[in-house]
C-alpha cells in the first residue's frame, strides 16, 4: 500500500498455495503417508499467518503496554508447547524448564534490542517487540529442543562414566558437566553457521522481507545484521539455561543417575515418536 | 569397632518398569581393619547392596551408618567419598593414566586434600602390578584388565573409609587377580574396610563372608591367619601412603 509495497491478492494467495501441490504429488507417488500431514500444515500456516496479521493490526491500534505483554506470554507458552513436543525425551518439569529458558532468553534479548538499538517508542510498541520476540522465541525453542536432545543423549551414553563419577563423589553438575559442554557447543554450531554464510548465498528471511517490502537494503541490512547478532545471544542464552536446568532431571534427589533402568516414565523409554 | 553399618536395608524400584526388589531387610556390619567377602546366587541383589550402601539405588527402608554417624548426617557426595562404590564396569575418563588418577581431585567433594604427588601414583601402579604402564599412558590403549585396575587405583587413591568392590578382578588373570587382594589388603588400616563381591576361590584374605541368597543374609568368619588377621593402627601401607597425604 505504501511505497514501493506490491500487495498480494487473495486469488493469488490461494492460487501460490497450489504450489503445495508438488510436494502432494511426491508424498502420493511415493506413497509416503504425509499426504493428510501436507494438507493440514498448508491450512495450519494460512489461517495461523492471517490470524497472527489480523491480531498485529488490532495491536497496532490499540496497543497498551499490558495488552502487548499478554500476547508475548501467549506466544512464550506456544513456544514452550511446540519445543517440547519436538523433543523425543518427554519427562516431567521438562515443560517448565522450557518456557523458562526460551522465555527468559528471548524477551531479554528482545528487551535489550527494541530499548537499546531500535529505541522503540513506545517502549512496548508491539511493531517491533511482537515481531522481535517472535523470531527469537522461533530460533530458541529450536536451538533448546535440539540441544536438550543432545544433552539427553550424551548422558545416556556416557551413563557408565556418570555412574562411577557419581560413586566417587561427583555431584550431578560434575557428572553431567562434559555432556552440557557438548551440547551447548553442537548446539552453538548451526548459528554460528548462519552468521559466516550470511549474505553469501542467501539473503536472510528478514532482509528479504524488508527489501520486498520496498525498504533501502542498506537499512534492512543493518536490521538483519542486529537481528544475527540477537539470534546468536538468545539461542545461546537459551541454550545454557535448558542445559544447565534439564541435566537435575536425570539425577535422583540423593544425585544418583537415572539410567534407562531407574526410570519409572513411560516416554523416556523407546525411541519416541 | 564397627565403621559401617547397615541396618534393616531393602531395596524396591520400578526397573524397566518392572517392579524390582531383591531384598526388603538386610543387616550387615563391617569392623574396621578387615575385609569381606559376599557371595550368593546370581540375580540375589550382591551388586545391587552395594550400589544402595554407596547411596546409588532407590531404597525402600533401613538405614546406614558410618563410624556410628547415620548416613542422612552427609552431604551424598560426602558419603560416597567415604563409602566409594568401585562398579563392576568402572569406566575411564578420557586423558591419561595420571588424568584418571587423578580425577577425584577435580571435583569439589576432594576440594580441600592435595591430589596425590606422581610418585604415589606410580607405588600404586607398581603395586597393582601395572609395572609397563606409565602415567602418561592414555587410559584408553589400556586393556580391560589394565583399565579395571586403573579404576581400582583410582578409587584407592582416594583413600576412603570403606571400599565397596564389585567384581573388580573378573577381568583380570589369576596374578593380578591376587596382586589386586594384597594391594587393598595392604591399604586397609584399623579404621578402614572392605566389601568385595567375588566370584573366584577364595583367596584368603578375608576374615569372613556374607551370602545373599533369597532376600536374607548370613554371614560367616573364616578361621583367623596370617593374611586375614585383622589390620591395627596405620596398617602396612603406611610407608608408602606417607607421600600422598604430604
Amino acid at each position: 500500500m505504501t511505497g514501493g509495497v506490491v500487495n498480494i491478492g487473495y486469488g493469488e494467495l490461494v492460487g501460490a498455495s497450489l504450489l503445495m501441490l508438488v510436494a502432494g504429488i511426491v508424498s502420493w507417488r511415493l506413497r509416503l503417508g504425509q499426504t493428510r500431514r501436507i494438507a493440514v500444515s498448508t491450512v495450519r500456516a494460512f489461517v495461523q499467518l492471517l490470524a497472527m496479521g489480523l491480531l498485529l493490526v488490532y495491536l497496532f491500534r490499540y496497543q497498551t503496554w499490558w495488552l502487548v505483554g499478554l500476547v508475548l506470554v501467549g506466544m512464550c507458552i506456544a513456544a514452550a508447547q511446540i519445543a517440547t513436543g519436538r523433543t523425543k525425551n518427554v519427562m516431567g518439569g521438562l515443560w517448565a524448564d522450557t518456557f523458562a529458558s526460551i522465555t527468559v532468553s528471548s524477551l531479554a534479548i528482545s528487551f535489550i534490542v527494541v530499548e537499546g538499538v531500535i529505541h522503540a517508542d513506545p517502549w512496548y510498541n508491539a511493531m517491533q517487540l511482537v515481531p522481535i520476540t517472535g523470531m527469537m522465541l522461533g530460533n530458541t525453542l529450536s536451538a533448546s529442543a535440539v540441544a536438550t536432545d543432545r544433552l539427553l543423549a550424551s548422558m545416556d551414553s556416557r551413563a557408565s562414566e556418570i555412574y562411577t563419577m557419581v560413586a566417587l563423589g561427583a555431584t550431578p553438575r560434575e557428572a553431567a558437566f562434559p555432556s552440557i559442554k557438548a551440547a551447548v557447543g553442537a548446539g552453538m554450531t548451526p548459528t554460528l553457521a548462519q552468521l559466516s554464510a550470511a549474505g553469501i548465498v542467501q539473503i536472510p528471511g528478514m532482509m528479504s522481507g524488508q527489501i520486498l517490502a520496498g525498504a533501502d537494503p542498506i537499512i534492512a541490512a543493518k536490521y538483519q545484521i542486529v537481528v544475527l547478532l540477537m539470534v546468536s545471544a538468545a539461542t545461546t542464552l537459551s541454550i545454557v539455561v535448558m542445559c544447565f536446568l534439564a541435566y537435575k532431571k536425570r539425577f535422583a534427589a540423593e544425585g544418583y543417575f537415572l539410567d534407562p533402568a531407574l526410570r519409572d516414565d513411560i516416554g523416556s523409554r523407546g525411541s519416541g515418536r | 569397632m564397627t565403621v559401617f553399618e547397615a541396618r534393616h536395608i531393602g531395596v524396591q524400584y520400578q526397573r524397566n518398569g518392572e517392579p524390582f526388589a531383591p531384598f526388603s531387610d538386610v543387616s550387615l556390619a563391617l569392623e574396621g581393619g578387615r575385609m569381606y567377602n559376599l557371595t550368593g546366587p546370581s540375580g540375589s541383589g550382591k551388586s545391587t547392596l552395594l550400589a544402595a550402601c554407596a547411596l546409588m539405588l532407590p531404597r525402600s527402608g533401613g538405614s546406614l551408618a558410618l563410624n556410628g554417624v547415620p548416613f542422612d548426617r552427609f552431604h551424598p557426595t560426602e558419603w560416597r567419598r567415604r563409602v566409594c562404590l568401585v562398579p563392576q564396569a568402572s569406566a575411564l575418563v578420557p586423558g591419561t593414566v595420571r588424568d584418571n588418577l587423578r580425577f577425584p581431585w577435580t571435583l569439589k567433594v576432594n576440594a580441600g586434600t592435595e591430589p596425590p604427588s606422581d610418585e604415589f601414583l606410580e607405588e600404586l601402579l607398581a603395586l597393582a602390578q601395572l609395572n609397563g604402564v606409565t602415567l602418561d599412558h592414555s587410559a584408553a590403549q589400556l586393556s580391560g584388565g589394565q583399565q579395571a585396575r586403573v579404576a581400582l587405583l583410582r578409587a584407592f587413591a582416594t583413600r576412603p573409609t570403606v571400599m565397596l568392590l564389585d567384581e573388580v578382578e573378573a577381568a583380570l588373570d589369576e596374578e593380578s587377580a591376587v596382586a589386586v587382594s594384597r594391594l587393598t589388603r595392604a591399604l586397609l588400616t584399623g579404621a578402614t574396610t572392605c566389601l568385595r563381591i567375588r566370584h573366584r576361590a577364595d583367596d584368603g584374605y578375608a576374615c569372613g563372608t556374607f551370602t545373599l541368597a533369597d532376600g536374607a543374609i548370613s554371614y560367616e568368619a573364616h578361621p583367623v591367619t596370617a593374611d586375614n588377621t585383622p589390620v591395627a593402627g596405620t596398617g602396612a601401607a603406611v610407608g608408602i601412603l606417607e607421600g600422598a597425604s604430604r
